[in-house]
């Protein structure tokens, strides 16, 4: 439903088109350094798009999908429009989702795997079903990872009942850590994106494996658990922020 | 109306405004916190390339890796304040409810009314965004720490440099703005022109650090107004000689004003007010 009221506005298309741009402008930086300073290493341009390709492309499912817990601390919370939520009989999860749906967040995943797909040209990859398989997992895994996200971020705002830019940190900024050539990156930058926020887990590493830059094969294939865990993890948070909720009605 | 007594209400709009926007601390001191995470990431990518990528390259660089450490801080200060500033939310949403005709109902200038209004609201996330992030820079480790200005002469030359880019991004923001009246679906194109704009200011990378055989289109265009010129004074990759750059920020400053108050004149006059 919401899909279709979307389409009604006749703007709909210059909205994809300016996130399309977004997308696409988002890298320029890092793709303007490579042709300032050359590779670094081994490191050209088509292994960055490739690892970034990867976080935005499920960074984008997860915002399509779930675009209602990203404004669910402006839109549902503050306004009230949470109590109602509450007393109606159908599982609240579902509601919260669907609440908002904007096609044009579509084109943020689209791009990406258009970007994927240059990258794999661009190093001559050779395309197995398991090059497949852990590209899927990745994704699968980084869009289970960026839902726990939004719901982490959700959690929180039973306590904070604003949304606090500081939570982009957790969503919208965390991608910009990919632009960042891995095995130069700081320890400290790379354990924390690993371990504590996983994005490496599903960008960097299933990457690394489908293209052979020489990580271990079994760490492409732990976004997948990693996102689960983490999507779990949020959903405790969500749950312990319900418990504690207050409405802000009168 | 003089231009004088115009001028008086419009400073007097700028102070209100400012005074107004300075309350709203806490929303931007979160989002320092922000500035401040990007700009360390943003460093870690510069300082990996200015390392390890081919010496010829990195020599060959119009600046150095101090300097673009100190550009990045400088920039995740001043960026809000002008590239990433959307439009003034309270005037679009004037412009989409119809309260546009209580604007014009007052016995002022609407396009210097808007303007000083603009201009007041962008010292505030200057203040309570650009300074804590300018602190954190100056206290972190060697390698990520913002350095001193080049020259004191270069420091005064970024400050004036830095206030004509604010009169011109609030111009071109006007432009935009006066586009706006009459179009109810320009949220989308008006984000892409921002974003457009943003990269060519230099937010994305260094606009000295672009390809060479650009550098002249990059140094003309409006947008290196915004930041890249101010900053230039202040990591001196620019110096006194340069000056002249100031100029080019005040002449695209002109022409937008002069094009802003053209589109609106003719906007207005057939704005159609609806409701009673």
């Amino acid at each position: 439903m919401n899909f279709n009221s979307a389409l009604q506005y006749k703007g709909w298309w210059i909205m994809l088109l300016s996130v399309t741009f977004a997308v696409v402008t988002d890298p320029l930086g890092t793709v303007l350094l490579f042709s300032r300073f050359g590779s670094v290493g081994e490191w050209s341009v088509a292994r960055i798009i490739m690892v970034y390709a990867m976080a935005v492309t499920s960074f984008g499912l997860a915002e399509s999908f779930l675009r209602g817990f990203d404004y669910f601390p402006g839109h549902s919370i503050r306004t009230g429009n949470f109590d109602r939520m509450l007393l109606r009989p159908a599982p609240l999860f579902t509601q919260i989702a669907a609440s908002y749906f904007h096609i044009h967040r579509l084109a943020r995943p689209a791009s990406g795997i258009c970007a994927i797909c240059w990258s794999f040209y661009a190093q001559g990859t050779i395309i197995t079903p398991t090059v497949v398989a852990v590209v899927v997992c990745g994704l699968a895994g980084g869009f289970i990872l960026y839902s726990g996200a939004f719901i982490f971020t959700s959690g929180v705002s039973f306590f904070t009942i604003k949304a606090l830019d500081w939570i982009y940190l957790f969503t919208n900024a965390s991608y910009q850590v990919t632009r960042c050539p891995v095995p130069y990156m700081p320890n400290a930058l790379k354990n924390v994106f690993t371990f504590f926020m996983p994005m490496l887990l599903v960008s960097y590493y299933p990457a690394s494996v489908a293209c052979g830059w020489g990580e271990d094969t079994w760490k492409g294939w732990v976004a997948l658990p990693a996102g689960i865990l983490f999507l779990f993890a949020s959903w405790l948070i969500w749950q312990t922020g319900l418990r504690h909720y207050k409405s802000t009605g009168s | 109306m003089t231009a004088g007594k115009n001028f008086r209400v419009g400073a007097a709009v700028f102070r209100i405004k400012t005074a107004e926007a300075l309350q709203y601390n806490v929303a931007w001191l979160a989002n320092s916190l922000v500035g401040t995470f990007w700009g360390l990431i943003e460093i870690t990518v510069y300082t990996v390339f200015f390392t390890y990528a081919n010496a010829s390259y990195v020599q060959s660089a119009a600046l150095t890796l101090a300097q673009t450490v100190s550009y990045v801080w400088l920039a995740q200060a001043f960026f809000v304040s002008n590239a990433m500033m959307g439009m003034d939310g309270e005037i679009v949403g004037k412009i989409n409810s119809g309260d546009i005709g209580f604007e014009l109902c007052r016995p002022m200038d609407l396009y210097t009314y808007w303007y000083a209004k603009i201009f007041g609201g962008r010292f505030a996330p200057l203040v309570w965004r650009g300074l804590p992030v300018l602190l954190v820079g100056m206290v972190l480790p060697a390698s990520y720490r913002i350095s001193g200005p080049a020259s004191i002469g270069g420091l005064l030359l970024m400050i004036i440099s830095m206030l004509a880019a604010m009169l011109l991004s609030v111009a071109f923001n006007m432009l935009l703005l006066s586009v706006r009246i009459g179009i109810a679906w320009g949220d989308g194109p008006v984000n892409m022109i921002l974003l457009f704009a943003g990269v060519l200011s230099g937010g994305y990378l260094p606009l000295q650090l672009w390809p060479d055989f650009m550098q002249k289109f990059l140094l003309f265009q409006p947008f290196a107004g915004y930041m890249d010129i101010p900053l230039r004074f202040y990591v001196g990759s620019a110096n006194m000689r340069d000056a002249w750059q100031i100029l080019v920020q005040m002449g695209w400053t002109a022409i937008f004003i002069l094009l802003g108050r053209a589109v609106m004149k003719s906007r207005l006059k057939s704005v159609v007010i609806q409701g009673g």
